[in-house]
């Protein structure tokens, strides 16, 4: 059973993050001489044994690796292919399946549990021994907190993130409109990728705002182009949106509902997802520009998406208009020609979608 | 009901370059009718296009008057499709679908909720359909195709994965839907056990009706 779990998981996480892999290591054994590499990870070692804000901050981030590693284990239960495991691993005597647990995610979580050992042992054998309880005692808690989880999981398939009560009070006390459909797809299924991108996306609002505090004076273009570029760091959420209508949301083509419901739908989504930003401008930013600078990243967005109603145009095409369309749009702005532009963009995407919806039709695109 | 329900007229379908159906004219009166055709001869492609999900060249029109083209809501409003392989997004419940359904379909709910009881399905209605078995979520999708007042149901392999107490109860909501006026074409690679109108034969691209 090992040998297939470790091919399962083990094995495909360290494929799948061979490009992770790579960076760290590069950072850890590549930016040093050779000479002094020895020296340097001790050195390293030392500082956060020595220091319990240093420690703190290096625990962190080991627990952010064992959030990805128990994240991965979840994700791979979702997937079609590996729901056999629900019946064969449930069907494993209790603790010779925790053990299967343990082994597995151990596998994943190794290069900590390696890097922590030997920390563990210069912190022995240079007397701090309190920073070296502290790494021990973190990381047998690492790789036991994620077992009842994986547990929970394999008896709950189809709970996700939220927990299972409250999922079934929204359920029970909730119906969930159409508009709220990808959304919750994303925070049930992708969570981890909406956290990504709104975090980059904050980031980059943080940005704009400091820089135009720099300047002392507001200027709304700044401020436009800011949130340009939040629009841009959701392409991938774009593109994911098509694929879920494609996949899951066919079904909503055959109800009686008009071509501007359909549109009202589309742009009510991006309202949403678009929410926190929104809430980061308002706190900032309180006059007439509020309407602009939404009407812009939201008519962008629209179009982004309603350009993906041409179902030959993958995803590499895909950017390039986007990007052809985000300096058209720029210049404008830059002009003072916003408004014109926000009519030129909503006119663009009501084109779109109301000669392309009807005639759509999922294409297989090339890999 | 002596009109035509259905009538197919030029319709035509490629998938890439490649012609599935070509369809010069079809007319189907008020019945129940069995789709047969090989794997791949295009069956669902044809009732896809029926229930107005797929783009494709030509009309289809209701009851001689509503045009898939150019009413597209009144079209879908009187014709109901059910998938043999329904996919629904994992969170939604039964509940959450069958209120969209009856949102935008209509239909009397109470008469919806005790199609739901006979067929089984009201236990699970407030559970995520990812907990659903295969079977759970095809009667899920047959109650669903019962919800508005359609003049044509679509059922696409309707018999498979369903239990024997669920499939008396769909043959009788068929008879019964049958006796108010709906027509009904279904695709089964089983027998049907219902007087059949007509068997429309899929081959050669074509739809023929014997």
């Amino acid at each position: 059973m090992r040998s297939i779990l470790s091919k399962i998981f083990i094995q495909r996480y360290y494929i799948q993050n061979t490009g992770f892999f790579l960076v760290i290591f590069y950072l850890f054994f590549g930016v040093v001489n050779g000479d002094s590499l020895i020296n340097y990870h001790l050195s390293l070692m030392e500082g956060f044994l020595g220091n319990y804000g240093f420690l703190a901050a290096v625990l962190l981030l080991w627990c952010i690796y064992g959030l990805k590693c128990a994240g991965f284990v979840l994700k791979t239960f979702q997937l079609q292919e590996f729901s056999f495991l629900y019946p064969t691993l449930g069907s494993v005597p209790g603790p010779a399946r925790h053990r299967a647990w343990l082994f597995l995610h151990a596998g994943i979580y190794l290069p900590v549990l390696i890097y922590a050992a030997i920390a563990a042992g210069v912190g022995i054998s240079r007397h701090y021994y309190l920073s070296s309880f502290i790494i021990v005692v973190f990381n047998l808690a690492m790789c036991c907190w994620p077992l009842p989880v994986y547990e929970r999981k394999l008896h709950h398939p189809d709970v996700y993130f939220f927990t299972g009560s409250l999922q079934n009070l929204i359920n029970r006390h909730f119906v969930k409109h159409p508009v709220l459909y990808f959304p919750y797809e994303l925070v049930i299924n992708f969570p981890r990728r909406l956290f990504i991108i709104k975090l980059v996306s904050a980031g980059i609002l943080w940005l704009t705002f400091y820089l135009l505090s720099q300047t002392g004076a507001f200027d709304l273009r700044g401020l436009q182009i800011g949130t340009m570029l939040c629009v841009l760091a959701h392409l991938q959420l774009i593109l994911h949106h098509r694929t879920f209508d494609d996949t899951y949301l066919g079904f909503l083509r055959q109800l009686p509902v008009s071509l501007f419901v359909h549109y009202l739908r589309t742009a009510g989504v991006y309202c949403l997802l678009f929410l926190p930003e929104m809430i980061m401008i308002i706190v900032r930013v309180r006059s007439f520009d509020l309407l602009t600078i939404f009407a812009t990243q939201l008519s962008l967005l629209i179009l982004f998406r309603c350009l993906l109603y041409f179902p030959r145009l993958h995803p590499e095409l895909f950017v390039r208009y986007v990007l052809i369309i985000s300096f058209a749009e720029l210049f404008l702005i830059l002009s003072w020609y916003q408004w014109p532009a926000i009519l030129i963009l909503q006119g663009a995407a009501g084109i779109i979608f109301f000669t392309r919806y009807r005639k759509y039709e999922r294409a297989a695109l090339p890999e | 009901m002596s009109g035509p329900v259905i009538t197919l007229q030029g319709v035509s379908k490629r998938y890439q370059d490649v012609p599935v159906l070509d369809i010069p004219s079809l007319t189907l009166p008020s019945g129940i009718y069995w789709l047969q055709g090989e794997n791949g001869a295009g069956k669902t492609t044809c009732m896809k296009m029926m229930a107005g999900l797929i783009p494709f060249k030509g009309d289809i029109w209701l009851q001689d008057n509503i045009s898939c083209s150019r009413q597209p809501v009144q079209f879908r409003r009187l014709i109901n499709y059910a998938e043999a392989e329904p996919l629904y997004p994992s969170f939604l419940t039964g509940r959450d679908l069958l209120d969209l359904y009856l949102r935008t379909k209509g239909g009397d709910r109470e008469q919806i909720q005790k199609i739901g009881e006979r067929l089984g399905v009201d236990i699970y209605l407030q559970n995520p359909v990812s907990s659903y078995s295969s079977g759970m979520l095809k009667k899920l999708s047959l109650l669903l195709v019962f919800t508005g007042d359609p003049v044509l149901i679509l059922l696409d392999e309707p018999l498979i994965t369903i239990d024997a107490a669920a499939l008396r109860v769909l043959y009788d909501l068929i008879r019964t839907s049958h006796q108010r006026g709906v027509t009904f074409c279904i695709t089964s690679h089983q027998p049907l056990d219902l007087a059949v109108t007509g068997i429309l034969t899929v081959a050669n691209r074509n739809i023929t009706l014997n």
